[in-house]
């Protein structure tokens, strides 16, 4: 594959993981352009021959992390998805919406190994240098958040989710 | 199932693989198995399969946003700086630098003495400048096939591309694969502050020939095709309007005459 045909499939990557980061398009397009400009200026660091994936994961996860007016951004969009079209993706829609804003509730470091492993781009050795931590590390990570995460969406219980889907359904 | 049990539930590597579609199909049986003794562990399962499928499935939302002629400028900058970085560790990688010490040894030393001691000298006024390092690294490529190179055969595109950017001068593959021939390496050299593209041919018989070019200036001899011997091999060097060229081989003169025809 060349660089450029590579390049571009990591292009479509970012956004995917931006857009489950930040919960808003525009917002998810801003972080990529600003992890372009990153690795753009940092060029000249990429190690020849090594993967260049985790390499931009890495920069957009750290620019993501120390952007905090993102955690607004991500407040604000969390309601603002696609309307569904059917009962089917109501549903859908509902538990998304629960199981991200579980997802808020998880410290940072179980986040994002749960994030990055759901976007399938990526192994697990991949996705802990992305993060800059041990194997050992990211997995007990990775299965503590999944845990967590099923927790907090248990806790949320079928009332809750009864109330959402009302709520969901008064929005129509 | 107690609330330990289920933490390190949570902790085996081999569930979360099993998850991720990460294990080899006797595993994944093995895990079934055991999901299938164990209802809390198959709903644990089930529940953490289902929240990854949905943020999966909100992550490829993305693929659906318009797309940004920002991101996709700046991701055709990214790719130019990627390149360049690409191209500048290949000439400062150890590979190039044992080729270069490779030259250097061979036509100060032991190279040169044995061209020297065949009636042939890399320096002798009977060759142009562009003739010697052709001479050189075929020999040397041909005696230490250890070497690493420059450019692969398989990069042989992107290998014109630099060349002929670095050279000013757009320069064009010697397609010598009509006659059988596989490129196997390439590199950019400097001698006399000129830069010559040295091209690396082998044949099915392991035949190496090496080709070189180096860009003509209007002030310098126009030479016509002109074929000699450098002790085992034979060599043919020409001047076209803007390239001057060379051809090395272990070969008959018609051979060489005939690879020199196929080159320009």
């Amino acid at each position: 594959m060349s660089l450029k045909t590579e390049l571009h499939s990591h292009i479509g990557s970012l956004r995917r993981y931006a857009l489950v980061l930040t919960r808003d398009p525009v917002a998810a397009d801003d972080l990529v352009q600003e992890t372009l400009v990153k690795a753009i200026a940092k060029a000249d660091t990429f190690q020849p021959g090594s993967d260049l994936r985790p390499w931009l994961f890495r920069i957009l996860h750290n620019t993501f992390v120390s952007d905090l007016r993102r955690a607004k951004t991500r407040a604000e969009a969390a309601a603002e998805m696609p309307e569904p079209v059917s009962t089917e993706c109501q549903d859908t829609r509902l538990e998304l919406k629960q199981v991200l804003a579980a997802l808020d509730q998880l410290p940072e470091a179980q986040r994002m190994p749960i994030i990055l492993i759901s976007l399938r781009e990526m192994n697990y050795a991949e996705a802990a240098r992305t993060l800059d931590v041990p194997l050992g590390t990211f997995m007990s990570r990775l299965g503590r958040g999944r845990e967590a995460l099923r927790k907090i969406v248990q806790g949320v219980g079928v009332g809750k989710l009864a109330i959402l889907k009302r709520k969901g359904g008064g929005e129509q | 199932m107690t609330q330990q049990d289920q933490t390190d539930l949570a902790l085996d590597p081999d569930l979360m693989a099993y998850i991720d579609g990460g294990l080899p199909p006797d595993q994944m049986a093995e895990i079934e198995a055991r999901l299938a003794r164990d209802p809390d562990a198959r709903e644990a399962v089930a529940q953490w399969r289902h929240f990854d499928n949905l943020l999966h499935q909100y992550g490829r939302t993305a693929d659906e946003m318009p797309s940004s002629l920002k991101i996709a400028s700046l991701e055709r900058e990214l790719g130019r700086k990627l390149k360049k970085r690409q191209w500048r560790a290949t000439l400062l990688g150890p590979g190039l630098q044992r080729f270069a010490a490779s030259v250097v040894l061979f036509a100060a030393g032991w190279g040169a003495h044995s061209l020297y001691e065949s009636g042939m000298s890399l320096t002798t006024e009977s060759h142009p400048y562009f003739v010697a390092p052709t001479l050189a690294g075929h020999s040397v490529v041909t005696l230490a096939s250890y070497q690493s190179t420059e450019f692969k055969g398989d990069q042989m595109s992107e290998a014109l591309e630099w060349m002929s950017e670095q050279m000013q001068h757009k320069i064009e593959s010697p397609k010598l694969e009509r006659l059988g021939y596989q490129v196997e390496s390439s590199r950019l050299m400097t001698v006399q502050g000129q830069p010559v593209a040295v091209f690396y041919y082998r044949n099915p018989e392991d035949e190496l020939v090496t080709v070189s070019m180096t860009p003509r200036d209007a002030s310098q001899p126009d030479y016509r095709l002109r074929v000699t011997e450098a002790a085992e091999n034979k060599l043919a060097y020409w001047s076209s309007n803007s390239l001057h060229y060379v051809v090395v081989a272990k070969t008959d003169t018609a051979s060489l005459t005939t690879l020199a025809a196929a080159v320009e």
